[in-house]
C-alpha cells in the first residue's frame, strides 16, 4: 500500500509550515499525498494574519504547479480551500485545535543555535509541551510527530542509537529557572555598579557630542549587556549539563516533554542533523535561507574565512531536506504503540559519512571553477586550510582581536585626515570580519569537532518499507547522495545564486558611489525656510581654538613674550587635548581664560588687519562655494561656532547669522577671561538650532548641517541633510553608519600653518 | 655693445636646452632642425639713472617741463603701475621709487601740497602696505601711507569714480575721481614689454569695470594681433580712444621707463646665458640649484622662486605727452626684446615660468599658468604668430591643483563651476560674466582683502582666445592631466610624446620653433 493511500483523507497539523521544513512538507503533502488534507497553525506577523501569509506561501514559485491550469483547483485561494485549514495562532499560547486531527507534525522551533536562554524555553519547551496539552483536549488518538535534531546528544561521542537520550535533567526545573532568568539578567543590568559601567563606557566614547548622546548609548549598552547575558547563560547552562549549546539543550528537554505524554499519545521523533538543500523535490538546490553552512561557504568564497577550528576527519551531517520531508511523511504513516516513542535519525554519517575535509574540497572546487567576481580585482584569492585544530585556530583569532584593539586605539587618538579614516574605514571591515569569526567559532566549533555517528536502521527501515515508486517520492536513504556533486553541482550554486545577483547590484551601487563620493548634490531652492548651519574650525578652514588663540595674541607680543606664550601653551597643550576628548565646553573656556586682559577692540583690530586674509587664505574654496551655493539658493546661512566672536569677522558677508562665543568685557572694554555666556558646542547647538527653527518656522527636515567632529553630532542628526567635513574618526564611523554624505574640504595647500602674519611673515 | 637675439637651428652639437617650468626648469634635447629665439642679450643701462630722470622731467617730450606744470595750491596726483610689473620684481630700490621721489622733489619745490598717490591697479588685488613699501620706498612709504594719501585704486567705490563721457565708439570712460578731477596727474610707469604704457596706463590702470569690459571682452582680445604691437590691438586701439577722451579732460603727465634684459644674476645668472656659453660656475650652480630644487620640498620651492629679485637696468626714461613718450618707449622695448624669425612653424614650444602679472607672491594656478603661455607668450609677436593658422602649441609647466583663496577666490571657482560648463570665451562671457563680475562676496574681497576682481579669470581666458581660435593643438607637457584637462588642453609626458599627439595635425617631421624665453623677446615673424 502506497503512502498515498495509508495517509488518505487524514488531517495533518503541521506547526511551522513558513519555515524551511514545514514549507517543504506542505508541498509534499500537497504534491505526492493527494487525499491528504493540511491544518497549519500560522502565527500573525505585522499586519498580515496567518491566512495571508499561507497566501503569499502559496504564491512562491514551488507551488505554482499546484494550481492553474491543469490542475484540479483554479488559483491558490481553491487550492486553500481544499486542501489546507489556517489556524491562526502561536505557539507561546496555542489556540483550540480542530477535532478531526488524525496526525500532528511539530516542525516549529527556534532554529538559531544561540537564542537567549529564555526564549530557547519558550519555544522548544514550553512552547511544545502547550501544543501537547491541546492536542490531548481534541481527545482524539493523535499520531503526534516531533522533528527535534540529532543533536540532542548533547557532546557525547561515538555511536548514538535511535533511542530516548540518557539525561537526569529535570525540564520543570531546568524550565523555570531559564524563565526566570530573563528578569534577573534585567535587574542586574539595572544596578548601580553595571549602570555607571555602561555610562563610563558611553561618555569615553560620546561625552563630547553631549550628556544626551552619552545617555541615549548607555541604553543601547545596557539592552545589548542583557543580550549577551541571556545568551551567555543560555550557553554555560548548556554546557554545564553537557550540550553544546542551548538550542539542543532544550530540544533535548523537549523530548523529555514528548516522552512523558507519549503515554496518551502514539508518538514518534523524528532528528534530523544538519539540514541542507533539496537533491531532488521541489527542485534540485533548493533552499530558503541561510542555514547553518550558508554564512561559511559564502565568507570562504569570498577569501574571508582564513581558517576553521574543525578536524578534517571529523564527520559532518548534512541531509538534503528532501530526504527529511520523505523520512517525516513516512514516519507519519507509521502507527507507534502508546508510551513507546520510536526514534528516527536523519542523518548521513552512519552510511555516507562526508569528513570535513570533503566539505571543504568540495565548496573549494566550487569556488576555484565559479569564483565570486567582486569588482575589479578578478576571482578571489581562496585560502587553504590547514585544520591546525580548534586552539591554534582560537590562538589565531584571539591575537587578531587583540591587534584590532590596538590598531583602534591608535586610530582614534591620531591626527585626522584622510589617511586616518581611510585606515579607520579598513579597521571596520576587519572588525566585521572578525567578529563574524568569532561568532561562528563559537557556534560551529563543537560541531566541526564533533565524533559523533547517528545510528539511522529505523529510517533505512522506513525507506526500505517503501512501496513502488514511493521509494522515489519519498525517497529518504541518504547513502545514494553522491556529495561531491551534491556540494559543487546543487548546495553551492544555491547558496550562492542570490549573492552573486546580489554582487552585480552592489557592484554597480558602489561604482555610483565612487563616483558620486565627495560630490555633494546641487542645492535647489526650496519652498520651505530652510538654513545651512556651518560649523567653523576643521569645516570652513584647518584651524582649532588653540591655534587661532595664537594668532590673535601673537602679534601684540613682542619676541620673548611671544615664545614665553607659546611655551605656556605647549605645556599646557597634553592637559588640554585630554580636556577636550572629555568635554569641549570646559577645554574652550580653559583657553578663553587667556584672553583676559586684552582689550577687545584691539582684537578685532588684529583680526581685521592682520588675521582677516590669514583665515581668508586659509578658508576651503570648496567651503566657501558651498555657503554661496546656499546663499543663492535662499537659504539662511548660520555660522554656529565655539571660536571668539572676532575670529569670524572676515566670514560676516557669508553668513545670515553668526553665533560665536562672546567674551565678557569689563567697563573699559577689556576682556575679563570669561564667555558672556556659556560656548556652543555639542548638543547646545542642536538646541539652539532647533528652538531657532521652532521661531523662525524652518523646516530643519530640509535643512544642512556641515561639521566635522563627532561633538557635532547632534547638529547634524537634528537636520535633514547633514554632511560629515573631513571628519574624525568617530563622526567619519557615525557618518558611515547613518549613510550621512561625507566630503573632503580642503585648506589650500598653498598656506601654511606656520606662517603668522604679523608675526613671522610681513 | 650687447649682442642682439638670434634663431638657432638645433644640430647634432647643440647641447640640452633651458626650459623654464613653473617652480623649476628642465633641459630638453630638441628634435635636430628646431629654430630656437633666443632673447638680446641686456642692453648696456643708462650710466646715471638719477641723471636720466631729472633730465626726463626737465626735457619732456612735447610738454612743458614738470617743474612749469607745478603750482602751489594745486591737486597733484601720481598714479604708478603696480606689482604686475616688471616680473620678476625689481631688486630694491624700484624704478619707481626713484622716479616718484624725484616727483614729488620738484612738487615740494614748487610748493604743491596736495598730493596723493595711487596704485593703478585696476581690478588687479590690493597690494599690501608691504607691497606698496616696496615699489614707493620707506621714505615716501612713511610719508603718505599712514594719512592716506598713498592708496590703491578702488574699481569699485561708487563714490569715488569720475565719469569723464563716452569715446567716439561710445565706450565708457571712467576713471578715479582723484586722477580726474586733479590739476596733474603724473604716471609714473615701468614698461617691460610692449604691450605696457601709453594710453593703457591710466585708461585701463585707474579705470572701473564699466570702463573695461569694452575692450576686456572676448571679441576684442581675439581679434588683438597682437597685444604687444598696440598698433594691431583692438584693445590698445580702443584703450586709445578712450585715451583722447581722457587727455580732454585731465592734464596727464607720463613718465616712462625701460628696462633691459638682466633679469637674472648672481647664482641663476645661468638662465639668462647661452647654454653653449655655460661656464664651468654656471654649470655647477645649474646643477646645484636643479638638485636643490628637486630635493626641496614644494614650499621651500616656491618660498625660493617668490623671493626671487631682478637687477634690471634702466635702458631709457621718456616723459612729456603720452602719444610720443609711448612711441620712444616703444622704440626702447623694441631694441631690447625684438628677435627677426623667417616664417612661420607648424609647431611652437614655450616654457612658462614661475612668475606671471598676478602671481606675484602667490601661485600660478592652472588658469594663470595658461594666460601666461597662451595669453603673453603666444602674443609676444609682432606681424604672424610664431606659429601657422591651426599649428600647435606645446607648453612647458606642472599646472598643479593649486590656488590661493587670499588672492584668486574667483578663479578657484571659475575653474570649478565656468571651465567645468565650458572652455569657449564667448559662451563664458555670454553666460557667467556678469554674475562674477557684480557678485558682492568677489567685491567685498576685492575691496577689503588682496583678491583679483570677480571679473578677473574672465579676462585671463580672454587673453588666450587669441591663441585657442588660432592653434589646431595645444599640449602642455609634464602636466597635471586633471586641470589640463578641465580646461580643455591635453597633457604629455614628454616632449616625444607630445610630438606625437600633435602628429596628426602637423604631419611627422613638423617645423618647429622654441621661444627661449624669459628673459623677455618679442618674434618679429616675417
Amino acid at each position: 500500500m502506497s503512502l498515498a493511500d495509508k495517509l488518505k483523507d487524514k488531517k495533518v497539523l503541521v506547526t511551522g509550515v513558513t519555515g524551511f521544513v514545514g514549507e517543504a512538507l506542505l508541498h509534499r503533502i500537497i504534491g505526492e499525498l493527494p487525499g491528504t488534507t493540511v491544518a497549519a497553525i500560522i502565527r500573525p506577523k505585522g499586519s498580515l494574519t496567518g491566512t495571508d501569509r499561507m497566501a503569499q506561501l502559496l504564491k512562491k514559485d514551488i507551488f505554482k504547479p499546484f494550481y492553474g491550469e491543469g490542475t484540479p483547483y483554479a488559483d491558490a485561494e481553491a487550492l486553500t480551500a481544499a486542501r489546507i485549514q489556517v489556524i491562526d495562532g502561536d505557539l507561546s499560547d496555542v489556540p483550540e485545535l480542530p477535532k478531526d486531527l488524525d496526525i500532528v507534525v511539530h516542525c516549529a522551533g527556534d532554529v538559531s543555535f544561540d537564542p537567549p536562554i529564555h526564549e530557547a524555553f519558550t519555544t522548544n519547551v514550553l512552547g511544545t509541551k502547550s501544543l501537547l496539552e491541546r492536542i490531548v483536549e481534541t481527545g482524539q488518538p493523535v499520531h503526534y510527530v516531533h522533528i527535534s535534531t540529532a543533536y540532542t546528544a548533547g557532546r557525547r561521542r561515538g555511536a548514538i542509537p535511535e533511542a530516548s537520550v540518557e539525561h537526569f535533567v529535570d525540564w520543570r526545573t531546568e524550565a523555570e529557572a531559564g524563565m526566570a532568568m530573563k528578569s534577573r539578567i534585567e535587574e542586574q543590568s539595572r544596578s548601580a555598579p553595571m549602570l555607571a559601567k555602561f555610562r563610563k563606557e558611553a561618555e569615553k566614547l560620546h561625552r563630547r557630542a553631549g550628556h544626551l548622546t552619552a545617555a541615549a548609548d548607555t541604553e543601547r549598552r545596557r539592552t545589548e549587556w542583557v543580550a549577551k547575558r541571556l545568551v551567555e547563560t543560555g550557553t554555560e547552562r548548556a554546557r554545564s549539563l553537557g550540550w553544546t549549546d542551548c538550542y539542543t539543550f532544550t530540544k533535548a528537554l523537549g523530548e523529555r516533554v514528548v516522552e512523558e505524554f507519549s503515554g496518551k499519545l502514539p508518538t514518534s521523533i523524528v532528528r534530523p542533523a544538519i539540514i541542507e538543500s533539496a537533491v531532488q523535490s521541489p527542485h534540485p538546490g533548493w533552499i530558503e535561507g541561510f542555514k547553518m553552512a550558508e554564512p561559511l561557504i559564502l565568507a570562504y568564497g569570498r577569501g574571508e574565512l582564513p581558517e576553521f577550528p574543525a578536524s578534517p576527519d571529523s564527520v559532518i551531517e548534512i541531509i538534503p531536506v528532501d530526504h527529511v520531508v520523505g523520512a517525516i511523511c513516512a514516519v507519519m504513516a507509521t502507527e507507534p504503540e502508546l508510551s513507546k516513542p520510536e526514534y528516527y535519525h536523519i542523518g548521513s554519517g552512519a552510511r555516507n559519512p562526508l569528513t570535513f575535509e570533503q566539505l571543504y574540497a568540495g565548496v573549494r572546487a566550487y569556488f576555484s571553477k565559479h569564483p565570486f567576481d567582486l569588482g575589479e580585482r578578478g576571482a578571489v584569492r581562496l585560502p587553504v586550510w590547514k585544520f591546525p585544530g580548534g586552539d591554534s585556530v582560537e590562538t589565531m583569532l584571539r591575537y587578531g582581536e587583540r591587534a584590532h584593539k590596538i590598531a583602534d586605539k591608535i586610530i582614534t587618538s591620531v591626527p585626522r585626515g584622510e589617511r586616518t579614516r581611510k585606515y579607520a574605514r579598513e579597521l571596520d571591515v576587519q572588525k566585521r570580519r572578525l567578529d563574524f569569526l568569532r561568532r561562528y567559532m563559537d557556534l560551529y566549533s563543537e560541531y566541526a569537532q564533533a565524533e559523533l555517528q547517528f545510528i539511522d536502521d529505523n529510517v533505512l527501515a522506513l525507506h526500505n518499507a517503501l512501496e513502488g515508486d514511493d521509494k522515489e517520492k519519498f525517497a529518504c536513504d541518504t547513502a545514494v547522495v553522491d556529495w561531491q556533486y551534491y556540494l559543487q553541482e546543487l548546495h553551492c550554486p544555491s547558496v550562492t545564486e542570490s549573492m552573486r545577483r546580489l554582487d552585480v547590484v552592489r557592484k554597480k551601487r558602489n561604482k555610483a558611489l565612487a563616483e558620486s563620493a565627495g560630490v555633494l548634490k546641487k542645492v535647489e531652492p526650496s519652498e520651505a525656510k530652510v538654513v545651512a548651519a556651518f560649523d567653523m574650525d576643521g569645516t570652513l578652514l584647518s584651524s582649532n581654538v588653540i591655534e587661532t588663540y595664537l594668532w590673535m595674541r601673537l602679534p601684540e607680543l613682542d619676541g620673548p613674550q611671544r615664545a614665553g606664550e607659546i611655551g605656556a601653551m605647549l605645556r599646557k597643550l597634553p592637559k588640554l587635548i585630554a580636556a577636550e576628548r572629555k568635554d569641549r565646553g570646559t577645554f574652550l573656556r580653559t583657553i578663553y581664560r587667556r584672553y583676559a586682559g586684552a582689550d577687545l577692540e584691539e582684537l578685532n583690530q588684529i583680526v581685521d588687519e592682520i588675521l582677516a586674509e590669514h583665515v581668508l587664505e586659509r578658508l576651503s574654496g570648496a567651503a566657501v562655494r558651498r555657503i554661496r551655493e546656499h546663499r543663492a539658493a535662499g537659504h539662511k546661512t548660520i555660522l554656529i561656532t565655539g571660536a571668539v566672536r572676532p575670529l569670524t569677522r572676515p566670514l560676516e558677508p557669508l553668513f545670515d547669522e553668526i553665533v560665536a562665543a562672546e567674551l565678557a568685557v569689563d567697563d573699559r572694554g577689556r576682556c575679563t577671561g570669561f564667555l558672556s555666556g556659556p560656548p556652543l558646542v555639542g548638543e547646545s547647538r542642536a538646541a539652539w538650532l532647533k528652538h531657532h527653527a521652532r521661531q523662525t518656522n524652518i523646516d530643519l527636515s530640509k535643512s544642512f548641517a556641515y561639521a566635522d567632529s563627532h561633538s557635532d553630532l547632534p547638529m547634524l542628526s537634528a537636520v535633514g541633510n547633514p554632511v560629515a567635513v573631513s571628519p574624525d574618526v568617530s563622526l567619519f564611523r557615525a557618518a558611515r553608519a547613518a549613510r550621512w554624505q561625507i566630503v573632503d574640504w580642503k585648506t589650500p595647500s598653498t598656506s601654511s600653518r606656520l606662517e603668522l602674519p604679523g608675526v613671522n611673515v610681513r | 655693445m650687447s649682442r642682439p637675439g638670434f634663431v638657432l637651428e638645433v644640430d647634432d652639437r647643440t647641447p640640452p636646452l633651458l626650459v623654464h617650468n613653473g617652480e623649476g626648469f628642465l633641459l630638453e634635447r630638441f628634435p635636430q632642425g628646431t629654430r630656437v629665439v633666443y632673447p638680446p642679450e641686456a642692453l648696456p643701462p643708462v650710466r646715471d639713472v638719477d641723471e636720466a630722470i631729472q633730465n626726463a622731467l626737465l626735457n619732456p617730450i612735447e610738454s612743458e617741463p614738470l617743474p612749469e606744470l607745478l603750482r602751489p595750491g594745486m591737486r597733484l596726483t601720481i598714479a604708478f603701475d603696480d606689482i604686475s610689473l616688471p616680473l620678476p620684481p625689481m631688486k630694491k630700490p624700484d624704478i619707481r621709487q626713484r622716479v616718484i621721489e624725484a616727483v614729488l622733489e620738484l612738487a615740494a619745490q614748487a610748493g604743491v601740497d596736495d598730493v596723493e598717490l595711487i596704485s593703478a591697479n585696476a581690478l588687479h588685488r590690493r597690494l599690501t602696505p608691504n607691497e606698496l613699501r616696496e615699489i614707493v620706498g620707506e621714505r615716501v612709504f612713511r610719508s603718505f601711507f599712514p594719512d592716506g594719501k598713498l592708496y590703491n585704486f578702488d574699481a569699485e567705490d561708487r563714490d569715488n569714480l569720475t565719469h569723464l563721457g563716452q569715446t567716439r565708439h561710445g565706450e565708457d570712460v571712467e576713471i578715479s575721481k582723484r586722477a580726474a578731477e586733479s590739476d596733474l596727474l603724473v604716471y609714473v610707469n615701468v614698461n617691460l614689454v610692449a604691450m605696457d604704457g601709453g594710453h593703457k596706463s591710466t585708461s585701463i590702470g585707474l579705470a572701473s569695470y564699466k570702463s573695461l569690459k569694452h575692450h576686456h571682452n572676448s571679441h576684442t582680445m581675439i581679434h588683438s594681433r597682437s597685444f604687444m604691437d598696440h598698433k594691431a590691438s583692438k584693445m590698445h586701439h580702443s584703450a586709445w580712444r578712450m585715451g583722447e577722451v581722457l587727455t580732454s579732460h585731465v592734464k596727464v603727465f607720463q613718465i616712462e621707463t625701460t628696462l633691459n634684459n638682466d633679469i637674472f644674476g648672481g647664482p641663476i645668472e645661468f638662465l639668462q646665458k647661452r647654454e653653449w656659453e655655460w661656464s664651468i660656475k654656471d654649470q655647477a650652480s645649474m646643477l646645484g640649484t636643479k638638485r636643490a630644487l628637486a630635493a626641496a620640498p614644494a614650499k621651500v620651492r616656491h618660498k625660493i622662486f617668490t623671493d626671487v629679485r631682478s637687477n634690471y637696468g634702466l635702458t631709457g626714461i621718456n616723459a612729456g605727452a603720452i602719444e610720443p613718450v609711448h612711441e620712444k618707449t616703444i622704440e626702447a622695448v623694441h631694441r631690447q626684446h625684438l628677435v627677426e624669425v623667417q616664417g612661420q612653424s607648424d609647431v611652437a614650444i614655450m616654457g612658462v615660468p614661475f612668475v606671471g602679472p598676478y602671481n606675484v607672491n602667490s601661485v600660478m594656478n592652472p588658469i594663470l599658468a595658461a594666460c601666461m603661455g597662451l595669453g603673453y607668450y603666444f602674443n609676444s609677436y609682432r606681424g604672424n604668430p610664431v606659429v601657422r593658422k591651426d599649428g600647435a602649441v606645446i607648453l612647458y609647466h606642472p599646472v598643479d591643483y593649486e590656488f590661493s583663496q587670499l588672492h584668486h577666490p574667483s578663479y578657484v571657482d571659475f575653474f570649478e563651476e565656468v571651465l567645468s560648463e565650458s572652455t569657449d570665451p564667448a559662451t563664458i562671457e555670454a553666460k557667467f560674466e556678469k554674475q562674477y563680475a557684480e557678485d558682492p562676496w568677489y567685491i567685498h574681497l576685492y575691496r577689503t582683502s588682496y583678491a583679483y576682481h570677480g571679473v578677473h579669470p574672465f579676462y585671463m581666458w580672454y587673453w588666450i582666445s587669441h591663441a585657442l581660435d588660432h592653434c589646431g593643438d595645444i599640449v602642455w607637457v609634464g602636466a597635471n592631466r586633471k586641470t589640463v584637462e578641465r580646461m580643455g588642453f591635453r597633457s604629455a609626458s614628454t616632449l616625444q610624446d607630445a610630438l606625437e599627439m600633435v602628429s596628426h595635425s602637423v604631419g611627422r617631421s613638423p617645423s618647429i620653433t622654441y621661444l627661449h624665453n624669459p628673459p623677455h623677446l618679442l618674434a618679429d615673424v616675417r
